[in-house]
């Protein structure tokens, strides 16, 4: 069978900043969210390469190949919804980009890594803390009043809640990714892994 | 690919500077230093774009090579089958030329279509007089000549190549 359908023995080929960033990010958020110790310098230099690698593939996403482009996986919840009805009944499509569900879950999952990046940064404005740095931090911290300080513990607060439910998130799209797999044969995983075409030509 | 690690490389280092310049500003205040790195800063974000633009030209011109080799392929097949069609040869005719053009031999012939050494001799030649070719090369040169028509530009450059590099170190 997988000779026969080549192409819908796999998901979408991607190419390589999609695959780069996508298992970057993934890293970044396993190590920051689940090992090191929040505020450590570690945690802080892991975040800010994940925030680059954020930028790198929304920019991606307007100049990129066209199964990049987010003109190619329009956010729909109705589509979404279509397709996992279509999936559970055993109806499969094959999609050049994201599927409906997929483009649904990457935008909840870009939306709530920027507001823990965004955060995060306002915690820590100077990436690369050094010692002279963190002197003089804490004297612009000691010219603080109260409210501000207030103010530091919602940023604080929302960059834990967004942290946990990027997590949260991150799990789901694991699932979705085995069960989608398992329901329609087609391995989704292998286009993010070896990316171009040539998975094609060894199936 | 070398590009896309650039590309990452470029952009971690355009968020390292914009970083830096944001902390800059706001413990010392804009001075010449900070309107520095600033416009550093900017460079590298307009170089992230570019080499971005390139990476997908890249891409999309190896996709198009790609393309572009199925379909030649496709068309050398169908070109062969056309010429089968205009010398009306029979299906059983037409195999044995294929893989004739294939560069099996006879004994291979027979073997792969199960028949004797003598039929496939006999077809081969029935092949040749409707082709109106002697030989299994002359009958080849029918298809490279075709091919061989169009690609006239890349022998100049390579015979100009030739010359050049003999007229070279004497």
């Amino acid at each position: 069978m997988a000779v026969a359908e080549p192409i819908a023995a796999s998901g979408p080929s991607w190419d390589p900043i999609v695959r780069i960033t996508h298992w970057s990010v993934a890293t970044a958020i396993v190590i920051n969210g689940l090992i090191d110790e929040g505020g450590s310098t570690l945690h802080i230099w892991i975040g800010y390469g994940a925030l680059a690698m954020l930028v790198l593939r929304l920019l991606w996403g307007f100049i990129g190949p066209a199964e990049a482009r987010f003109s190619s996986f329009p956010f729909s919840l109705s589509a979404a919804i279509d397709h996992l009805t279509n999936v559970f009944s055993g109806h499969h499509k094959t999609h050049r980009s994201h599927n409906p569900a997929g483009s649904v879950m990457v935008y909840a999952l870009w939306g709530m890594l920027t507001l823990t990046a965004a955060t995060g940064v306002i915690l820590e404005t100077e990436p690369f803390p050094v010692e002279h740095r963190q002197q003089a931090m804490a004297q612009v911290d000691s010219h603080e009043d109260g409210e501000e300080n207030e103010l530091e513990e919602i940023v604080e607060e929302t960059h834990e809640i967004a942290a946990n439910l990027l997590l949260i998130l991150a799990a789901l799209h694991v699932a979705g990714v085995a069960v989608e797999s398992r329901l329609s044969g087609r391995n989704l995983v292998r286009g993010m892994i070896r990316g171009q075409p040539t998975s094609r030509s060894q199936e | 690919m070398a590009l896309a690690a650039l590309l990452v490389l470029q952009t971690l280092c355009t968020v390292f500077f914009v970083a830096d310049v944001v902390g800059d500003l706001i413990l010392d205040g804009p001075d010449l230093h900070v309107v520095f790195e600033a416009a550093v800063a900017a460079a590298l974000g307009v170089g992230v774009v570019f080499a971005g633009l390139e990476m997908r030209r890249t891409l999309e011109r190896s996709r198009r090579a790609e393309a572009a080799v199925s379909v030649a392929s496709g068309a050398f097949a169908e070109l062969i089958a056309g010429y089968f069609e205009r010398w009306r040869l029979t299906p059983a005719e037409a195999d044995v030329a294929l893989f004739a053009l294939k560069g099996f031999d006879v004994a291979e012939i027979a073997e792969l279509r199960g028949s004797a050494a003598g039929t496939v001799r006999a077809q081969l030649t029935r092949v040749y007089a409707k082709a109106g070719v002697s030989n299994r090369t002359q009958l080849l040169a029918i298809f490279t000549d075709d091919l061989l028509a169009g690609a006239l530009p890349g022998l100049e450059r390579r015979s100009a190549l030739s010359s050049a590099s003999d007229g070279g170190p004497a």
